[in-house]
Order: C-alpha cells, then structure tokens, then sequence
C-alpha cells in the first residue's frame, strides 16, 4: 500500500483549502444549492463575479454549499481577513450591489442584511450562528462540509479530513470494517432501521461475483430533501462512504441511483465521482491497494415505488421499477440476480464519519438505543422551513417548535407528519416525544426518512389523508391487488367522505381496507393506509364530525364548504375581478356568490377578507 | 443501418421501422454506444427527451434491439414512469407542485384557479396547445410553497390571487384591476374543469 500518495494528496489540498479558511484578502462565498438556486443564488453570484471584477475589489468570490437555512436563502458569508465571516441572508442579485458597498469596499458590516457570524462567538453586535434559535441544539456531523466547502472541489474535502476513512479502513481487513461498523450500532436511515453492519454481512458473505452496491438516492418522499442537501454539498462524503462499503463487503460496483427531480446533486455526484477516479480514489487499485470499485450515478424518471429497495433493483435492471418479492433478498440475488446491497444516503455518509472517528465516537450522541445524528427537513406550516441535523432523540417539539417556530403566528400546531406519506401522523399533544423509531412505532407511525411536514389548525387531517392516499394509489406500481385496487377504494371512500356523502359504514370499510393492505409485497402497499389508520386513532372526532354532520372543522374539505358574502365591503370590487370564473356577481349594487360558477379557489376571501366568509354548506340553520 | 431495430420474439420478422429517416438516425446516434447489461435504458431516455423534449414513439423498436428486448417491454417501462413524456410539451408549461407543503399551504386552491384560467386540465394541454399544466413531484424547495414552475422558473410563494393575476399575464390578458367580464373563460367549461379538479 503506498499511503504516501495520500499524504501528498491531502498536503496539496491543504494549501487550496488554506486559502479558502484563511483568506489573505476577502472571500465572498455564496451558498448555491437547489434551495437556493430557486430564489436566485446564481444570478446573486455571477452578479457579484461580475461587479467585483468591474469595481477592481480586492476579493475572491466562491461558490460553496447550503448551510440548511432554506428560509434564509440565498446566502452570502463576506470573510474579511483575520475577521470571522459574516453571513448574509436573502442576498438576491439586486442587494449586491450595496453589499458590496458597505461589506466590502468599506470597512464595516451590512447590517441590514447581516443573520448572524460563522462560528459560536458573537462579533461586532451579531449573533453567532450558532447561537440562532434554528441552529442552537443541533450537532453538524455528516452537515460539517454544507455550506463551508466548494461542493465542486475535492481538495476542500481532503483538506477537512475527507478520505481518512477510507485510508484506515483500507488498512484493515473487511471483516473488521464490518464489525467497526456493527459496533457503531448505525442502521439505515431510509426509515427501515435495519442495521447497516449486518446487511453489508450478508452481502460480504454472499458467493457469487460481481457484487454490487448500490445507493438509494430516490429520495421520493415529498417534502424530505436531506439527501438533495448532502449529495448537492458535500458530494465526496457519499462517494467516500460507497467506496468504505465496497472495500468491506468486497463489492465490484457501485450505483448511486439518483431521482429525475434531483438535477443538480445528479450534476455534482458525477463530478464528484470524476474527480474521485481522477485521484485514484475510485476505479483500479484505489490509493495503491489491491482494491477495485466502479461508480456511477445514474439518474431515475420519476418513480416513487424505485424507493423501495427492490423497485430500485427492477428500474436498474432496464425494467419497469415494480418491486421484486423477497426472499430471495437483494444479498442473495438483487440486481441481474447478483448479490446487491442497498442503503440510503445517510447510512453511507455516516460510514466515513465513524472509520474515522471511530465507533466510540460516533456513538456518543444519540439516545440510550439509538445511536449517532439525524438530519431533518422542516417543510409545510412552519415559521423556518430547512435541513437540520440532531441527535437521535431529541424532543419532536424542540426540533419543530424551538428550531423551527413551529407554526406561523397565531395559529395552533395541529399534527405532525415524521417521514413521507407512508409513515402516518402524530397530533400535537404529542409532539414532546423524542425523535427515534420506538416512541413514533408504539403510536403506530413510522418515523421514515426524516421530511418533517407540520400542520397547523388552519388544515383539515381528511383532506390530508385524501391527499396521502392519492399519492399512494397514483405511485402505486400495480403489482398486489391490495395495493393498487385497495388504495384506490380508499381514495373513493375518503373523497366521498370529504365532499359531504360520507356514512358511518365507510368507516368500517376503511378499517377493513387497511388490514387487507398489509398484504401488500411491499412497503409501499403495507404502508398506504398508514396515514387514515393514525387519523382514527388521534382525529377520530374530526373525521366524525365530516362524516356525522357533515362539517369540515377547518373548513378546508370542498365538498362541505361554500363561499357566501356576508357584509359589504369596499373589497368586493376587487373580489368580482379576481374572480376566474365570474362566479362573485353583482345585482343592483349588492353582491352575491353564484355558486354553480364557483370553484371555491378562495381568491375573493383573499382580496374582501371581512366581506366574503367560508360557511358550512351544510350548517344548521 | 437499423439492423438493430428489432424485437427479439426471434421467430417473427423485424417490422419496418416507421418514422422519418432523419429522426430514426438522430436517435440511433443518440443510443449508439448505450449497452443492454450495463444499466443504460433510464439514460437513453433522458437522452433522447433532452434533444426533443419527449420520447418519440419511433425510438420504441429502435430502444428495443439496442437492449435486446421487446417494444412491449420498451413501452411498459416508459409509461412506468411519470418524468418520461410522450408527447411534444406545449409552448408554455405550468408546473404546479403537488407536495405537501404545498397542499397545506393551499395549492389546490391554486390548480383550481390555474385550471380555470388557462382552460386546460391538470397533465392535459389546452385546446388551442399554447398551454400545458402538469402535476409534477415534490423537490424539496418547500420554502417557496406553495409554489408553480414555468419552463423551470420557480415562481412562489403564491396567493391565490397572485397565482390569478400571474397566470392572466401568461395569458396575455391584464391581469391587473379589471372591468367586468373581462378576462374569464367559457363559463360551462370551467365549472366542469372544476367537477374534476379532484378526480385527475
């Protein structure tokens, strides 16, 4: 084994990064991700390339990854020499300009737009980073590069201790990567929870050659996008953990399978994977050993059952994604019937982290059995929608309603949904339990791969279910009877129920439609009425209350709602002219609703608040 | 040339492949050095959608000798998946999220209002083809929600009303204050686009 090539790397990557850390004059880095792409972070950045060449600034502009303040976006951190970098927040192209004024050119801070200062210590009368309410209680492990490095650059990754796992794990024999592994106690974060050292067991016992590993980065679940943050900021984490996974179970290849709705991180992987082969770190004898391992990204079309394990193996395999029945496993005969092993992003990005650390290390955070950091998507009706990663076990509500600000102000939280459609609701009286699979599965609900969608009182738990179920019977991928026939019964049942023709024997036909599904082959049909199964058990009145007498509480269910004007308002006007349907009609100076036009869209609520109200279509006189 | 073109029920003869021979070579090129074991059928088709936007149905029996299949197979696997279009898009295509960030942010009111405005169902294209509206998946950008894309432009997040007058603009009509009538489509039309707004 020739290490010193290593060495070499890693002392070349050091000046590079050096100059990023240290910066002789000021550095500009802007966060662009596919968070912040969307509100403008490249305009911001070639604006600023732009003028800061035309003014003849004394600075260097970069371009790094996302810090998981989505809210924020887009970001810009100004690191003036021997000064702690100060981040800016919501720096579109238009700000840069004065940015550039009073941050750079002169000698002091934009204050306007100024969030907070890198690190733990306050500067100049700024907050430190990690003293916000968003970022305080959280542990930046697998996040340590987002938002720091160049995801485009391996040298950052090296320089910041990248591939030092790789390097010890290569000195030690697979077996006992394994067990380093095992004893870690990491297991899968895609939301089965089935441990990682044991699955790369069974494929390292397997037999038969080729093996192949391969990533799970069809990350389907709407609104989850912690993996879309790793691989799109620090892509050489995941390299690095597939290449660890390859040398333990003696795999010959890799595949990191990559959604359709991913463009960017598909972009940053292959060039991750490219600069990786380009140093030796993947390909032929990987840093002098006798080690061989392939990579490649491939990009889905668009498929959510291609999540489950054996759906991804079939779309691989040039066919439709239809999950496979198991036995036999992916370890015995997985993609082209050869031994597969499959993880989700998080499980192998954690692998780095713990060869080289150690198990030891690692397992200090975390709760009692459950091991190591999590990362978090907070999305729906929060204050501070981002990315965040905790210790297993830290309290739902600090993560939802300390970090996140719960719901937005003046409204109640209501429920909160932990990992995709699948994976059911908890409602808010118990949001205080911590954030690890045992307390989430005693209530019946399965804490996924960590999208955090939040509801307040302002959303009807029917509608969502309508919602959930719909999405099931659309991705369903029609195998099991009782899954794409089960789900679009359920959709029937729930859209009936929520357009007012609802009866008290539909509830038992759910129930029953729900214990059929769990004979579904896979997750996806088993899973489908996770969602109404957790409405009964927690919002059993609400669902009664559309079904008995026909009321939405919240007023969202459209079936059971109509728009009426109550009072005069100078606003009526403007409600006539949004209409699109010409449904807000005016008779001689007074207005009305025509409710065979309306398609209660709620625009004219919107513009005559106090005049036009949303009543109970069916209200007791 | 398109020796490849065939399927391989091995008994029957090839049938000709249809299609211009311009088309038939562009994407025979496109395909040229894919290969059938080597996990190569998803990037055919992204290929052969990024240079004409969809997937024209002559690529089928072409796809289906290059991976060594049926055009049965070849068919099954495209219509599997949603990102995979068959079909030429319209001249603008509104992109309306369907997550549920979006949702519980009020995006079904959104559709409703889109589908209204812009005559056209959800996944359909309007009649005169100027507009398309299609459901599309979640991407994480929930901090736009609720949010519509047009030709990958992020536009949220959206009010209903902002969604009207944006989508009256697209339209080409004023979309600021209006006079009566102006600027609503057929009446029946849009009351029955509105029955099926659940229904897609």
């Amino acid at each position: 084994m020739t290490l010193p090539t290593y060495k070499e790397m890693w002392q070349q990557a050091d000046e590079v990064w050096t100059r990023t850390a240290r910066p002789a004059r000021t550095l500009i880095k802007v966060g662009v991700a596919t968070c912040s792409r969307v509100v403008g972070a490249e305009e911001t950045l070639e604006t600023l390339r732009r003028e800061v060449q035309a003014r003849r600034l004394d600075a260097d502009v970069m371009l790094t990854g996302c810090l998981g303040l989505c809210y924020a976006e887009p970001l810009v951190e100004v690191i003036r020499p021997n000064v702690p970098g100060i981040l800016y927040q919501l720096m579109t192209a238009d700000k840069v300009a004065s940015l550039l004024e009073t941050a750079v050119a002169a000698d002091g801070n934009a204050r306007e737009h100024a969030l907070a200062v890198m690190g733990d210590k306050e500067f100049g009368g700024l907050p430190a980073l990690g003293s916000l309410e968003f970022m305080r209680g959280q542990v930046r492990r697998l996040m340590a590069n987002c938002g720091v490095t160049d995801p485009e650059s391996i040298d950052h990754y090296l320089a910041r201790g990248g591939y030092e796992g790789l390097v010890g794990a290569l000195r030690l024999k697979p077996v006992e990567v394994i067990d380093e592994v095992k004893k870690s106690g990491l297991w899968g974060r895609g939301g089965a929870a089935f441990s990682t050292g044991l699955k790369w067991e069974f494929l390292y016992n397997a037999k038969r050659k080729p093996k192949y590993l391969i990533c799970n980065a069809d990350e389907g679940d709407p609104g989850s996008f912690v993996n879309r943050n790793l691989m799109e900021s620090d892509p050489q984490l995941l390299v690095e953990g597939m290449i660890i996974g390859g040398y333990a179970t003696e795999a010959d290849k890799g595949c990191i399978y990559i959604r359709d709705e991913y463009p960017l991180p598909v972009e940053r992987m292959e060039l991750a994977v490219a600069q990786a082969r380009e140093r030796g770190l993947v390909g032929e004898g990987i840093l002098g050993s006798d080690f061989s391992f392939e990579l490649e990204v491939v990009r889905g079309a668009g498929s959510y059952v291609c999540g489950d394990e054996t759906g991804l193996l079939s779309s691989l395999e040039d066919r439709r994604g239809m999950p496979k029945i198991k036995p036999p496993f992916p370890a015995q005969a997985g993609v082209f019937a050869m031994p597969s092993n499959i993880n989700n992003v998080e499980s192998y990005t954690n692998v780095p982290l713990i060869m080289r650390h150690g198990a030891d290390w690692w397992a200090e955070m975390g709760s009692e059995k459950h091991k190591g950091t999590k990362m978090f998507s907070l999305s729906g009706q929060i204050q501070r929608v981002g990315i965040l990663e905790v210790p297993l076990g830290t309290p739902t509500s600090d993560v939802v309603m300390r970090m996140g600000g719960g719901p937005p102000k003046g409204r109640k939280l209501k429920a909160v949904q932990p990992g995709g459609p699948l994976s059911g609701v908890i409602p808010a009286s118990d949001v205080d339990i911590p954030l690890e699979p045992d307390p989430y599965r005693e209530r019946g609900v399965l804490m996924g791969s960590g999208g955090l969608v939040i509801l307040d009182d302002t959303n009807c738990i029917v509608d969502l279910c309508v919602y959930f179920e719909w999405f099931a019977e659309d991705e369903s991928c029609g195998r099991c009877t009782t899954c794409f026939a089960g789900t679009r019964r359920m959709l029937e049942i729930l859209r009936r129920i929520s357009s007012g023709r609802g009866r008290l024997a539909d509830l038992e036909l759910i129930k029953l439609l729900g214990s059929i599904a769990q004979n579904a082959n896979c997750f996806h049909g088993q899973g489908a009425p996770t969602a109404v199964m957790s409405m009964f058990r927690f919002f059993e009145g609400e669902l009664l209350e559309h079904v008995e007498r026909k009321r939405c509480p919240a007023k969202v269910c459209r079936g059971l709602v109509r728009y009426e004007v109550l009072h005069h308002s100078d606003r009526l006007p403007a409600a006539e002219a949004i209409c699109p349907t010409n449904a807000v009609v005016r008779d001689n100076g007074t207005y009305r609703i025509d409710q065979l036009k309306c398609i209660k869209c709620d625009a004219c609520r919107e513009q005559a608040p106090y005049a036009i109200a949303v009543v109970d279509e069916f209200a007791p006189a | 040339m398109f020796s490849q073109a065939s399927h391989n029920s091995r008994v029957t003869p090839v049938d000709p492949v249809a299609g211009s021979p311009e088309l038939l070579v562009r994407i025979s090129e496109l395909i040229e050095d894919l290969s059938a074991d080597h996990v190569d059928l998803l990037k055919a088709f992204h290929r052969i959608q990024h240079e004409f936007g969809y997937l024209p149905h002559e690529a089928v029996p072409l796809l289906a000798g290059k991976f060594r299949t049926t055009p049965a197979i070849i068919f099954g696997t495209i219509d599997f998946y949603s990102e995979v279009r068959t079909a030429p898009a319209a001249e603008t295509t509104v992109e309306w999220c369907s997550g549920p960030a979006c949702l519980l942010k009020g995006s079904l009111n959104i559709r409703r209002a889109l589908e209204a405005i812009l005559e056209c169902e959800m996944n359909r294209t309007s009649s005169n083809g100027n507009f398309g509206l299609r459901l599309v998946q979640c991407d994480g950008t929930c901090h736009l929600a609720p949010l519509v894309r047009q030709d990958g432009r992020y536009i949220g997040p959206l009010t209903v009303s902002e969604s009207i007058e944006w989508a009256r603009r697209l339209k080409g009509e004023d979309g600021a204050v209006q006079t009566e009538g102006e600027g609503a489509p057929a009446e029946e039309e849009s009351s029955q686009t509105a029955q099926k707004v659940e229904s897609e």
